[in-house]
């Protein structure tokens, strides 16, 4: 009876994206200030408190000889070492490009899990971080090269009437990477989120229909958890082409081209 | 897989042995009751909700206890090999370190006689010098001595060659005297008178 009542109605696969306000609290003495708790924030604090909570771990209370656990941490600096060392040649991005790895890695591993929230699902979260590195690399190329850096904007060899045109493009092409470098964690996460959520009411049904259809439905539940599976690799994929992409644009603002 | 698969009673041993238990008061029976009945009065008080999520939980506990499974031994290999790796080296590392110290105290013992030596050299070459002064004052003494000798000896020659020529001068002069004295008719007369007397006392003693 329950689970007919349940069946009734469906909430959109979008809801569990929604920021909500867990605590809240206003000050109307102070020109109506309002400090808010929402989900975004709880999930950002487990996050912080689970990639410390994880090196803590990992840390191996500095014994010379190395942990199972230390191990994989060890594994998964000298990966994004490497990486670094590739892309940019210079390790002092590393420790950057390294909290930047985790912050996104446990991100999406965090909402992976049921009933969980994921904050990379959140636009503000994974746009406003694509835009504050895309400014901080400009700042750090404005920095390195001064005035020069507006040569990026300008290919080599150009005639000098297409100038205008391809500066223009260049600007577009340069300020599109703080966009679609938000957009494509945002867009791979929420969509995997989001065909989850659609498989699961879809299953959901199909599991409350009856002995025989329980029985059939666990043929599309096996492909449920390839998908789940899937996700889990979006996960650590979209965390590294993040970095990946940031190590280039660092380098394009060192060297430029 | 498939033969790797334990058998099905011992894998529902298995699971049954994994319930917590202890000897007094809760039984396996007991968790598995009440575990059961929790989650029945669970979801008939609306505590707690079947719906959508209900399957996305058992669809992540289904993957992540298979991937844990699945990548449990290997990694397990993986990282005991790395931490044998890391062991082997460090332990090779100090019994090399261990060796290098020993061979340290091995050429350092071979010195430690050097001091007591040094200073038995010197001793001995302090010795050698006294001894090299003695000689050389000895040697100086010898020369002076021999110096003084052939001094005196080349005085006691010439005085020696004096006294010879003093002697024959004497004796020249005498023998001159004596035969001046001889030549004195009187010297003669008495000579004569004094032998003819020495005979005839000869006589007398009836020596011839």
């Amino acid at each position: 009876m329950l689970l007919n009542n349940t069946n009734l109605f469906i909430n959109s696969p979008l809801e569990q994206f929604e920021v909500t306000n867990l605590l809240s609290f206003n000050a109307p003495l102070f020109g109506y200030i309002s400090f808010t708790i929402t989900n975004l924030a709880l999930y950002t604090a487990i996050i912080f408190s689970v990639i410390v909570g994880l090196h803590f771990l990992g840390n191996n209370d500095t014994k010379l000889l190395p942990s199972k656990w230390s191990i994989l941490f060890e594994s998964f600096f000298a990966s994004i070492n490497s990486m670094v060392r590739e892309q940019i040649g210079r390790e002092i991005y590393l420790p950057f490009i390294y909290s930047l790895f985790f912050f996104i890695l446990v991100s999406n591993l965090v909402g992976n899990i049921p009933y969980s929230f994921t904050i990379t699902t959140s636009v503000i979260v994974s746009i406003g971080l694509s835009f504050t590195i895309l400014i901080g690399v400009t700042i750090l190329g404005l920095y390195i090269h001064k005035i020069h850096f507006f040569s990026f904007f300008i290919p080599a060899g150009t005639p000098l009437a297409l100038v205008p045109l391809l500066v223009l493009i260049e600007l577009i092409s340069y300020l599109a990477r703080a966009f679609s470098l938000g957009i494509r964690l945002f867009a791979n996460v929420v969509a995997g989120h989001t065909l989850l959520k659609i498989l699961s009411t879809f299953l959901f049904k199909m599991f409350s229909g009856g002995l025989i259809i329980f029985i059939l439905t666990l043929l599309p539940f096996a492909l449920f958890l390839a998908i789940t599976g899937l996700e889990l690799a979006v996960s650590f994929i979209q965390a590294y082409v993040f970095v990946l992409l940031v190590c280039s644009y660092i380098k394009d603002a060192i060297e430029l081209h | 897989m498939s033969t790797s698969n334990p058998p099905p009673s011992e894998r529902a041993s298995e699971i049954i042995n994994s319930l917590p238990s202890s000897p007094n008061l809760i039984t396996k029976t007991g968790t598995a009751i009440l575990g059961t009945g929790l989650l029945a009065t669970a979801i008939s008080q609306e505590l707690y909700v079947v719906n959508e999520e209900t399957v996305v939980a058992a669809g992540t506990f289904i993957l992540l206890a298979y991937l844990a499974k699945l990548i449990r031994e290997p990694y397990r290999d993986w990282a005991n090999g790395h931490i044998e790796r890391v062991k082997t080296a460090l332990e090779n590392s100090r019994a090399e370190h261990t060796q290098a110290v020993k061979d340290r105290i091995n050429s350092v013992e071979q010195m430690k006689d050097v001091v007591s030596l040094t200073q038995g050299l010197f001793a001995v070459s302090k010795e050698t010098a006294e001894l090299e002064a003695g000689a050389f004052v000895q040697r100086q003494k010898v020369a002076l001595a021999s110096e003084l000798k052939a001094v005196l000896d080349s005085w006691v020659r010439y005085e020696q060659q004096l006294k010879e020529s003093e002697q024959a001068e004497l004796a020249k002069t005498i023998i001159a005297r004596v035969t001046s004295d001889l030549t004195d008719e009187k010297m003669q007369k008495e000579i004569l008178a004094n032998a003819v007397a020495e005979l005839e006392q000869l006589v007398k003693s009836k020596a011839i």
